[in-house]
């Protein structure tokens, strides 16, 4: 499907071919920097709610391509504050740029900004739903380090941990790696396992997905140690929150006999799920992770401005 | 029919009689499709020829706009419509299922934009039977009846 003019809002709006073609110009990108590639455009960044790295990462995208950049990283600065409707808000915006890239506290929100813009929306994370820049970064990185991904001659075995049932980043990139010749392994506390319905469509696609019991085995048995962070909101009592949490912590001790090729990604920010020891083994690979923020999206603002196709 | 029969719910002459609905949700059903002036005749926990347990509605004088079968359909998809004309059934159907359900129901979903700003609602079907429907803009799924009906 063409890219130009199109918007980026959910996962499920990309096709196998799509995710293939964004990772391939990411790739072009980084190889072959573009520095006036988008000379003369300008995004707006509208952040409803704090970011650091999506917000950062487009940024630099952008600049790092030509183009130029206005928008807000906090709604109590904007006519939101004073009662202004998103659908205002999206029509004055693309009154100015040339692409919007969002990010907004309810689920939905950048779907419903589709409807009233006449320029590209770039969902940078809408409430608990999709994130899918994220997940198109964390394919390229896997895809970077065991480029068989993609053309399905080795399986690999990728391993989610922690937050399985609410985490979109796992969510995404779960449904993303459907496509691909892989073996999923899942470990996550009691309440936060992933839903059935994953599972299910992992099966009916002939993936196996299978729960194990340690994050030692996780890291033991896979090629990709995808870990999560555990939010304490999801716990209704918090000594039950400080008992998950020193059992969900991943120490450099646990990848003693992991594979030499091992990698370990988290979307980031991690708190106290990966201890600091991890940092200095090969396996670490989540700050790479998140610089290839900036290849991934600066091939997205090319396909969706029409200057790539 | 059987001329002993007794009829368990007032006959109207002219207008719809919505049959098999779930009883649980046929006080609901009433409240959504009664416009202010409406007769409307209600019946619950009839005994279907089946022997299941039904709820039955009759609407005198009028029959369904396209809204109230849209909202009867994510009701009680189940449910059949009957026509009637001077005491006689004209015609009789099954509900039709739409590809999707447009601005008629609320989304479960608290944190769905849908909730907080004056927008239209869409509900996707992903299965008929059950009814399982999928908002357009959370991308949620639901059980039909579960929702709320604006």
């Amino acid at each position: 499907m063409e890219f130009n003019g199109r918007h980026i809002v959910s996962l499920r709006d990309l096709s196998k071919e799509d995710l293939l073609k964004i990772l391939s110009i990411a790739k072009n990108l980084e190889e072959k920097p573009q520095p006036d590639l988008l000379s003369g455009f300008l995004m707006a960044t509208l952040f409803f709610e704090p970011s650091t790295r999506t917000r950062l990462s487009f940024e630099a995208a952008m600049s790092r391509l030509g183009g130029r950049v206005i928008g807000f990283a906090d709604a109590n600065s904007t006519s939101q504050k004073k009662g202004e409707s998103l659908a205002d808000t999206i029509r004055m915006a693309e009154q100015y740029a040339d692409v919007i890239v969002m990010r907004h506290p309810h689920d939905g929100a950048a779907r419903l900004a589709t409807e009233v813009s006449g320029i590209p929306i770039i969902n940078g994370g809408d409430g608990s739903n999709q994130h899918p820049t994220q997940t198109c970064l964390d394919l390229y990185t896997i895809n970077k380090l065991f480029p068989n991904l993609i053309d399905d001659s080795d399986q690999l075995t990728v391993a989610f941990a922690g937050d399985l049932r609410y985490g979109r980043t796992v969510h995404s990139l779960f449904e993303a790696l459907l496509h691909f010749n892989v073996k999923i392994l899942t470990i996550a506390p009691k309440g936060l396992e992933l839903p059935e319905s994953f599972t299910q469509k992992a099966t009916a696609k002939g993936i196996t997905v299978t729960v194990v019991e340690t994050l030692q085995e996780a890291a033991e048995q896979s090629d990709i140690l995808y870990m999560t962070r555990l939010q304490e909101e999801r716990f209704p009592d918090p000594v039950e929150f400080d008992h998950v949490k020193s059992s969900y912590r991943l120490n450099a001790r646990m990848l003693k006999n992991a594979k030499e090729s091992l990698r370990i990604l988290h979307p980031l920010p991690r708190v106290n799920e990966i201890a600091t020891d991890v940092d200095e083994t090969e396996h670490a690979h989540y700050f790479p992770q998140a610089g290839n923020g900036i290849p991934v999206r600066q091939a997205l603002l090319a396909l969706v401005l029409g200057k790539i196709s | 029919m059987s001329a002993e029969r007794t009829r368990q719910v007032e006959a109207i002459a002219h207008g719809t009689v919505i049959d098999h609905l779930p009883p649980e949700h046929t006080l609901k059903a009433a409240t959504v499709l009664a416009l202010p002036d409406d007769q409307i005749f209600i019946g619950m926990n009839f005994i279907s020829k089946k022997g299941v347990a039904k709820g039955v509605i009759k609407i005198a004088g009028r029959e369904l706009n396209q809204m109230s079968l849209s909202q009867l359909a994510l009701m009680a998809p189940e449910a059949t419509i009957n026509i009637i004309r001077d005491y006689k059934v004209v015609s009789k159907q099954l509900i039709s299922i739409p590809k999707s359900f447009d601005n008629i129901a609320k989304c479960s979903n608290p944190n769905c934009i849908t909730n907080f700003q004056n927008c239209i609602t869409k509900f996707e079907v992903i299965e008929k039977k059950p009814l399982v429907v999928r908002c357009f803009h959370c991308e949620r799924s639901f059980q039909g009846d579960s929702l709320h009906l604006r």
